[in-house]
């Protein structure tokens, strides 16, 4: 218990939790309604001691002192005393919920190094009602608060079992209650309230804040949800997000926020001034063609642009359509950085919305349906566009699934309630805004292979700088065109301004391109280009028995490809065929040649396109240094083409950002070497390596020499703690995991330098997006369950 | 170097006390039989503490590996020979170094123990072995006067075992090997000679300040295979060609459970303990033990495999 003295007012106790002395200042943490400090467990564990942290309990809430009741004027200046009196040195405040308010309101009177907010809010976001359970509490707010323990339990139900006990503690009678029931009561929901100015002065305080600002937030929470994320952006846009998708309301107990905050506090208050200029790798603005000119300048054309199942269309008539979306968006109040989900399938259709949405100054958000209902669920809330282009179908499931809360919906395809555009195409001319490098272009998504899918933010700088490097680093001709079975790369023909096919398949299923479909849309059309992934790569060479086609340049990407895969390919296709480095953040970094000829060591990707900069960095985790050529480790990359950031994602884009001599380097999670040539070899993931006693190996150090001898496709994994391991090899097989037979497992241990432990078969699970990257996380999971007698 | 080797009559006890000698220390043996090693004997019981003192007497060091193992006997007898005979063996270390050849099952839970250190010795289930040698391993460590090294080697085999090699042929020829799914649990094992040399490692480090005298450390090969394969290695260096039977884990469990209460004699064909020590991994984390012994396994599991072969073949 600690005093609190005001001048013009009575004494006032306050219950404290305090880990006492830290070297680098205190974070004082304030709770909302209705919780108390045990709220910052985590912080009081991870920050000390390099951080005093003290969670206190507001007037009347927690072990405080029960008083009379309190308006936010009063909590702000209670909270103000409280950090001149008991504290000293660098401050640091933290909040959540409606401790928000409280901790920005006093933030100005208070000399603060830094501010840290979970899920809370300054005042409703526009066009947004009350939250039910807000408006709920508060019309019954003596019943559901004080006399009953609705409010506190409803309120600890949020959270894990183990804590639900702690957070009800403090509340357990009436009495107890009564600032609780005070609290929910003075939200202003008028100008009639009375704490109405002081909300409207926090929310001032918000926008003049000129310290580091991180919000850290639960992308579940049913209460402060992903509107008030973006009001709160919206008064502080140069605030950093963390966003844990699945959270509910309590981040702060339910999430690792506090290592996020660590981390976070390191990087603003230590070494922000070697962190790199995003705008610094754009073309200057003179210099740029935004990626929409592609189009626009064959917009006569009566050619085709893109041909699918349903038929050609020409580039005059997509540029028209995108031209008109374009103006309609526009008219209809779309700005520039608006966010613009896309779940529309790859068509025509897809071309005419996305280049028209680029047109208006939209931004694209692009979630392919591999990554499953939910997963799209989570990445489109995640982005909160306001604005969302579907199929009636699609956006039927987002507007039932409460995919995008909220977004105004245009559907392709004429659904009743919704605009349709074609209907708005004698639309009078709404002046469309000029595009420049440094605006927001798309938001694509990570396979999701690997964890959960995650937001990478493409500035239009940058894709006109991909534009560039792939029309100057493979030749693409405006006559002939190209197919793919990828279906995002479409997206490329009209920004080329080049022809696109696109092959009768499932899209999610790259692997229904045989041969004969492959050979008919060659004959049928006039490509002489392929980009191809490893899967469809795979089947066409399965099913060729024997006959060719004429094509001029393959281009195979998405994963590792065997050059075995690529000399097929080629001798198929009589064509030059290259497997280039690349991945959802940055593509291609490498010319891809060599992809045919045997090499030693991994994958050859060739050497790094003009502009591109390859780094090979030691594994290790705190301090990756640059290793010499020859030697493997993570390649980390930068390129004028690559993202920008992981979206609301600081702790992830922290993570995987390093800065080389002022320039941003992305580590790829990518395991490789440069060799003496100066060619990038890729030898699978960084999770992927074997983590020894005696030595850190790549996987395919293991597996390539075994699958050699086998003829069969091997994945090595490593079971047991890291520094330790010991390694599994599977060989593929169907059926379920279980042990090779013994003498494939003699055979396994003689051919290998390795001390192989175990040799498993079983079917190797590969991801969705793919079907070729080999998921060994997952796998080293079954095998070491297996292995242990689970 | 004077030193004293209980338990010399066993296989590793003997191969201990042969690795002494042959590097010129002054070794005495002490068992109830002889030992059949290189070095002198001295007969005796080790629940008689005079007479362990005895053969003690004026010896640098005593190597502890006297023990009674067995799947089941008198909880009395374990606690007389195991614990207190550990006592008996530590009253008459005064030379200054005690060797504990304890065992992982001392921490075993249940449970799979994957690429663990030694844990604490906490053992209080059904096995008495385990349980008596989780007793005596706290009382080395509280009672021990002297620099003490504590050592747990895991699955000591090779040629000449009857223990776990023995077992094992006896019950491939009667067609009544069978292993707990399949034999998929990845275990680690020690070649006997790579065991005894730990051992005189841990002999050797067992001086007052040495990392090895704080804390217990397991000893392995370090090269953990699926119960299985080891198995099948072991049958086919005894020229025997016969796969083992699988039953499902949780029923092996259960029959050694039921064998547990009913089986009269000492040797039930299967406990509780045994099959869930079959059922799950069991391999170790060996960096710190070879760090702080300056040790490092020589022979492994081919050679070892190569060797058994040659010694069946010459019986």
């Amino acid at each position: 218990m600690v005093r609190i003295q005001r001048s013009n007012a009575a004494d006032i106790k306050w219950s404290i939790l305090d880990t006492g002395v830290g070297e680098r200042g205190t974070i004082v943490c304030v709770h909302g309604n209705p919780t108390w400090g045990f709220l910052w467990k985590g912080f009081l564990e991870t920050l000390s001691p390099e951080w005093r942290v003290i969670a206190v309990d507001q007037t009347g809430m927690g072990w405080s002192e029960r008083s009379t009741s309190r308006t936010l004027e009063t909590r702000v200046a209670e909270l103000v005393a409280f950090c001149e009196q008991h504290t000293s040195g660098p401050l640091v405040l933290a909040a959540h919920d409606w401790g928000g308010p409280v901790a920005i309101g006093a933030a100005s009177s208070l000399d603060v190094e830094a501010v840290i907010l979970g899920n809370t809010g300054v005042g409703l976001p526009a066009r947004t009602p009350m939250p039910p359970l807000i408006s709920t509490a508060r019309r019954f707010v003596d019943l559901t608060c004080r006399r009953t323990s609705a409010f506190v339990s409803g309120t600890a139900a949020m959270t894990k079992k183990q804590h639900r006990e702690a957070l009800r503690a403090p509340y357990r009678t009436a009495d107890r209650r009564k600032a609780v029931a005070d609290f929910v009561a003075d939200i202003p929901l008028s100008e009639k309230d009375v704490s109405w100015n002081a909300l409207q002065k926090s929310a001032d305080n918000l926008a003049n804040l000129d310290v580091p600002l991180l919000l850290v937030w639960g992308g579940r929470d049913l209460v402060f949800h992903d509107r008030f994320l973006a009001d709160l952006l919206q008064r502080a846009p140069h605030a950093d997000v963390h966003r844990f998708p699945d959270a509910a309301h309590l981040v702060p107990l339910d999430e690792p926020m506090a290592t996020v905050a660590s981390v976070w506090l390191d990087d603003v208050l230590g070494s922000r001034a070697a962190r790199a200029d995003s705008a610094e790798s754009f073309a200057p603005a003179d210099a740029f063609v935004a990626i929409t000119n592609g189009l626009i300048a064959r917009s006569e054309d009566e050619t085709a642009a893109f041909t699918d199942r349903a038929g050609a269309l020409s580039w005059k008539s997509l540029a028209q359509d995108a031209t008109d979306t374009a103006r309609m968006l526009v008219h209809a109040g779309l700005k520039v950085g608006d966010r613009v989900a896309m779940l529309v399938p790859p068509s025509s259709d897809l071309l005419a919305a996305a280049f028209g949405v680029w047109l208006a100054g939209g931004v694209l958000i692009v979630a392919d349906s591999g990554l499953g209902a939910r997963g799209l669920r989570t990445v489109l809330r995640g982005a909160n566009p306001t604005w969302v282009f579907g199929t009636s179908k699609t956006l039927a499931a987002a507007k039932s699934l409460g995919w995008t809360p909220g977004a105004r919906m245009v559907c392709t395809t004429r659904f009743p309630h919704a605009v349709s555009l074609r209907t708005h195409r004698s639309l009078t001319a709404s002046k469309l805004p000029e595009l420049r490098p440094e605006f927001e272009a798309a938001i694509v998504h990570t396979s999701g292979s690997t964890g959960p899918a995650k937001p990478v933010r493409y500035r239009h700088g940058a894709l006109a700088a991909q534009r560039d490097v792939i029309v100057d680093s493979f030749t693409m001709w405006s006559e002939r065109g190209f197919l793919t079975s990828f279906a995002p790369f479409i997206l490329l023909g009209p920004a080329l301004g080049v022809p696109c096919v696109l092959p009768d398949i499932d899209v999610t299923k790259p692997s229904e391109l045989d041969f004969d479909r492959f050979a008919q849309v060659i004959e049928s059309s006039q490509v002489d280009v392929a980009w191809l992934s490893p899967a469809s790569a795979r089947r066409i060479v399965d099913t060729a028995a024997g006959r060719t086609v004429q094509l001029r340049l393959v281009m195979l990407a998405g994963a590792p490809i065997s050059t075995q895969l690529a000399s097929s390919i080629a001798s198929i296709t009589g064509a030059d065929v290259r497997s280039p480095w690349g991945m959802t953040e940055a593509m291609p970094l490498t010319d891809g040649v060599g992809a045919t000829a045997p090499v030693a060591d991994g994958t050859n990707t060739g050497t790094p396109l003009a502009g591109a900069q390859v780094v090979v960095l030691s594994l290790d985790e705190s301090h990756p240094q640059p290793v010499a050529n020859g030697q493997w480790g993570e390649l980390a990359l930068h390129a004028p083409w690559m993202f920008d950031g992981y979206d609301q994602q600081w702790g992830i884009e922290h993570r995987s950002e390093l800065v080389v001599n002022g320039r941003r380097f992305h580590r790829s999670g990518d395991l490789g070497l440069i060799d003496a040539s100066g060619n990038v070899h890729q030898l699978g993931r960084v999770q992927h390596a074997l983590f020894l006693a005696s030595q850190t190996v790549p996987s395919v150090h293991v597996e390539d020499p075994i699958s050699a001898e086998l003829g069969r496709q091997v994945a090595a994994v490593g079971i047991g703690p890291v520094g330790t391991q010991a390694i599994a090899v599977v060989i593929q097989a169907e059926g379920k995991l279980r042990l090779a037979d013994t003498k494939s497992a003699a055979r396994v241990r003689q051919c290998s330098a390795f001390v192989i432990a175990a040799v498993l078969e079983g079917e190797l699970p590969v991801d969705i997006r793919h079907q070729s990257k080999v998921k060994r996380e997952v796998l080293a999971v079954s095998a070491a369950e297996f292995l242990a007698g689970r | 170097m004077k030193v004293l080797v209980t338990g010399g009559s066993s296989l590793l006890g003997r191969t201990v006390a042969n690795l002494l000698v042959a590097r010129g220390d002054d070794v005495t043996c002490f068992q109830r039989s002889a030992s059949g090693s290189l070095a002198a004997d001295v007969l005796g019981d080790i629940r008689d503490r005079a007479a362990v003192g005895a053969a003690a007497d004026g010896a640098d060091a005593v190597v502890h590996l006297a023990a009674f193992v067995a799947p089941k006997a008198p909880w009395n007898d374990m606690v007389a020979i195991n614990v207190d005979g550990t006592r008996n063996a530590l009253a008459a270390a005064t030379g200054g170094r005690f060797i504990y050849i304890s065992s992982p099952s001392v921490a075993f839970h249940d449970e799979a123990s994957v690429g663990v250190t030694a844990l604490a010795a906490d053992y209080s289930g059904s096995d008495g072995y385990a349980r008596s040698k989780a007793l005596a391993e706290n009382v080395v460590r509280s009672e021990s006067s002297v620099p003490t090294v504590i050592l747990r080697p895991h699955l000591v085999w090779g040629p000449g075992d009857t223990q776990l090699i023995g077992r094992i042929i006896d019950r491939a020829r009667a067609g009544k090997l069978v292993l707990p799914d399949g034999g998929r649990a990845l275990v680690d094992t020690t070649y006997l000679d790579d065991a005894a040399s730990g051992i005189v490692a841990g002999l050797d480090h067992c001086i007052a300040g040495d990392e090895a005298t704080t804390k217990p450390l397991v000893i392995t090969g370090g090269e953990p295979r699926p119960l299985r394969d080891l198995v099948a290695s072991i049958l086919d260096a005894a020229g025997l060609d016969r796969a083992p039977r699988s039953i499902p884990a949780p029923i092996a469990g259960l029959l050694g459970s039921v064998m547990d209460r009913v089986w009269p004699g000492s040797e039930p064909p299967l406990t509780h303990f045994a099959a869930r020590q079959l059922s799950v991994a069991h391999w170790f984390d060996q960096r710190e033990t070879r760090r702080v012994l300056e040790w490092e396994p020589t022979i492994g599991l081919d050679e070892g495999f190569a060797r058994l072969k040659t010694s069946f073949g010459q019986m």
